[in-house]
């Protein structure tokens, strides 16, 4: 997979046309305000054929042009990893319920496969339509520090990259939920709880 | 029950709100007999840290009596007289496990807006930020104590809250200042800033066996705590060069260590990068005012420590990069992990062989925090530290 590539087919398409529509606008009557917009037309052109498009790759966005899934075009895909310190097993076990899993989305969720202790993937459906699928990678940290779990997830985003991008800046993005899902298994892992404000007094109205 | 609400910037209300309930197995409900304004608290006072929410209650330096317990906590027992220290922390985890407990991994519930500003989240604090996971605060009548396993510590009825509260956050980040500095016998320590955690880093370093320690600051009663309670050489930053002074002091070499007891809103006389930085500040361009720390990197002798207590939150500018790589500097620092620091320190108190209470200015009443706020902040009244009670 290119690791740069963070534009999905339809960004690209909108970026072809958005930047067709800019230099066709600049040509038609040349001035210096419309050269501006054509240089920006060509600079969507420029990134609708590379893939890429700068203003995203802080925000980690990363697109796999062939899923290893049937009939799933391109995916937004997510990596995170964490450090449990609790026997493999145990970490293993815990996600082996579905009700653990890092939910995205809303669908059905089949777990797909697994190989105790090592390896945990599932796909959430809705009907015959894929919403995402993921997996959990289990291994020991070195130094006897107990678990590491590395985790996957791909999928189609809503709104292409552009609502990738936006959703990742708001907060609401399915990064964060898959980040929040390692943490909080870890502090239940670890701790036998997940820390909470949830009921706590304050001083809002 | 009455708390301290937190409104805006220089707008803190005493308020009715609800008492607190047991929310997690591990988690205890206090009853408040003494807390305490910290200077960080001034911090957010000033709306200098992100993250604050309208009605959020504050509050980091509190004790009290335990009257409810949850099903987990089993080491403590309705009726016990507690102090709480500041970090909320596990105990369980990688962290909590090597006594770096402010670092805790578990205890922010709001760990991704921490590791988008600090890149890795530290533990969650009672009061100070939803940053560090929202949680309701001390300056109040009740608390929720989460992991009341780990952190509270029971104090002996002989002792007076006055002399334990301290426990809580000041005295060990003053005796964690002063332990930073790795003294060796001989070894002269300036300490930038003589409020509470200063006066208590100067007493923690003569603990530990500092030769000399010089104070600096500007405030006349501060000075004169630093001078005849602790026995410190003193500086007056608004009367002389701070540079030069400790050139002079240390015999053209510089203090073997120093403590930055200041943080982010340091204040600096008549001088132009203190303007600079309040107007970087003013515009956005600088979360912090880093006047004490560029000093402190500036003065230490070569091969020198900086030891870090006062807070700071966000980007600063103009750090002196060229100082501490070529004269071998080495700067620690980070919240107090106070949890590895209590029960020696209640030793010590017990002991006598230190009694923080000697920093207490003024004993008010919950329903005052506004006005102590205030007075502690524009420094009125020889405002050192303020304890207030229910």
């Amino acid at each position: 997979m290119q690791r740069k590539r963070n534009l999905m087919r339809s960004d690209r398409l909108g970026y072809v046309v958005g930047g067709m529509a800019l230099i066709v606008w600049a040509l038609r009557r040349p001035s210096v305000a419309r050269a501006g917009a054509g240089a920006v037309g060509g600079w969507l052109l420029y990134q609708a054929y590379t893939g890429s498009n700068p203003i995203f790759r802080p925000l980690g966005i990363r697109v796999n042009p062939q899923p290893a899934v049937p009939d799933v075009a391109e995916t937004i895909v997510i990596e995170e990893a964490i450090t449990i310190s609790r026997p493999r097993l145990e970490v293993y076990a815990f996600w082996r319920r579905p009700e653990h899993l890092p939910a995205i989305t809303e669908g059905e969720i089949d777990i797909t496969r697994t190989t105790e202790g090592e390896q945990l993937a599932w796909r959430a459906m809705r009907g015959a339509h894929m919403l995402h699928f993921g997996a959990l990678e289990f291994r020991d940290a070195p130094g006897a520090r107990g678990t590491i779990v590395a985790a996957r997830l791909e999928y189609q985003p809503a709104g292409g990259s552009l609502g990738e991008a936006l959703a990742r800046v708001s907060g609401r993005s399915p990064q964060r939920l898959l980040a929040d899902n390692l943490r909080r298994a870890r502090a239940i892992l670890e701790t036998g709880e997940a820390p909470t404000t949830s009921g706590q007094p304050t001083g809002r109205r | 029950m009455r708390a301290v609400c937190w409104h805006d910037k220089l707008d803190v209300r005493v308020e009715s709100v609800p008492e607190p309930r047991i929310l997690n197995p591990r988690d205890a409900i206090v009853r408040v007999t003494a807390t305490a304004i910290c200077g960080s608290d001034l911090h957010l006072y000033g709306g200098f840290v992100p993250g604050m929410v309208k009605g959020d209650i504050l509050g980091h330096e509190f004790m009290g009596e335990v009257v409810e317990l949850g099903a987990g906590v089993r080491n403590l027992a309705v009726g016990d007289r507690v102090v709480v220290p500041f970090p909320i922390a596990c105990g369980n985890c990688f962290f909590c496990q090597k006594a770096m407990f402010s670092l805790c991994e578990n205890s922010n519930p709001n760990a991704d807006m921490a590791e988008k500003l600090w890149g890795y989240s530290p533990c969650g604090i009672y009061g100070y930020s939803h940053l560090l996971g929202g949680y309701a605060g001390g300056q109040a009548e009740y608390a929720r104590v989460p992991y009341a396993d780990v952190g509270p510590i029971k104090v002996p009825e002989a002792l007076p809250d006055e002399q334990v509260l301290f426990l809580s956050d000041i005295l060990p980040t003053g005796y964690m200042a002063a332990e930073n500095c790795g003294i060796q016998p001989g070894d002269t320590i300036a300490v930038w800033g003589c409020g509470p955690v200063g006066l208590l880093a100067i007493a923690c370093a003569q603990l530990l066996g500092a030769a000399r320690v010089i104070a600096i600051d500007r405030f006349a009663e501060r000075l004169r705590l630093a001078a005849t309670r602790l026995g410190a050489d003193t500086v007056d930053y608004s009367e002389e060069s701070v540079l030069e002074a400790l050139k002079e002091l240390t015999g053209g070499r510089g203090p073997d260590a120093c403590i930055d007891a200041v943080g982010m809103e340091a204040h600096a006389h008549h001088s132009f990068a203190y303007a600079y930085d309040r107007m970087k500040q003013a515009m956005m361009l600088e979360s912090d005012r880093p006047v004490a720390l560029r000093e402190a990197i500036m003065a230490c002798r070569s091969g020198g420590t900086i030891s870090v207590a006062g807070v700071y939150g966000g980007l600063i500018d103009k750090f002196p990069a060229g100082a501490l790589m070529n004269r071998s500097l080495t700067i620690r620092t980070g919240q107090t992990h106070v949890q590895r620091y209590m029960r020696q320190l209640l030793t010590r108190i017990e002991k006598g062989e230190i009694d923080p209470s000697f920093i207490i200015s003024h004993r008010m009443k919950l329903e005052q925090a506004p006005a102590a706020y205030r007075m502690f902040r524009d420094k009125q009244d020889d405002c050192v530290k303020v304890v207030l009670t229910p």
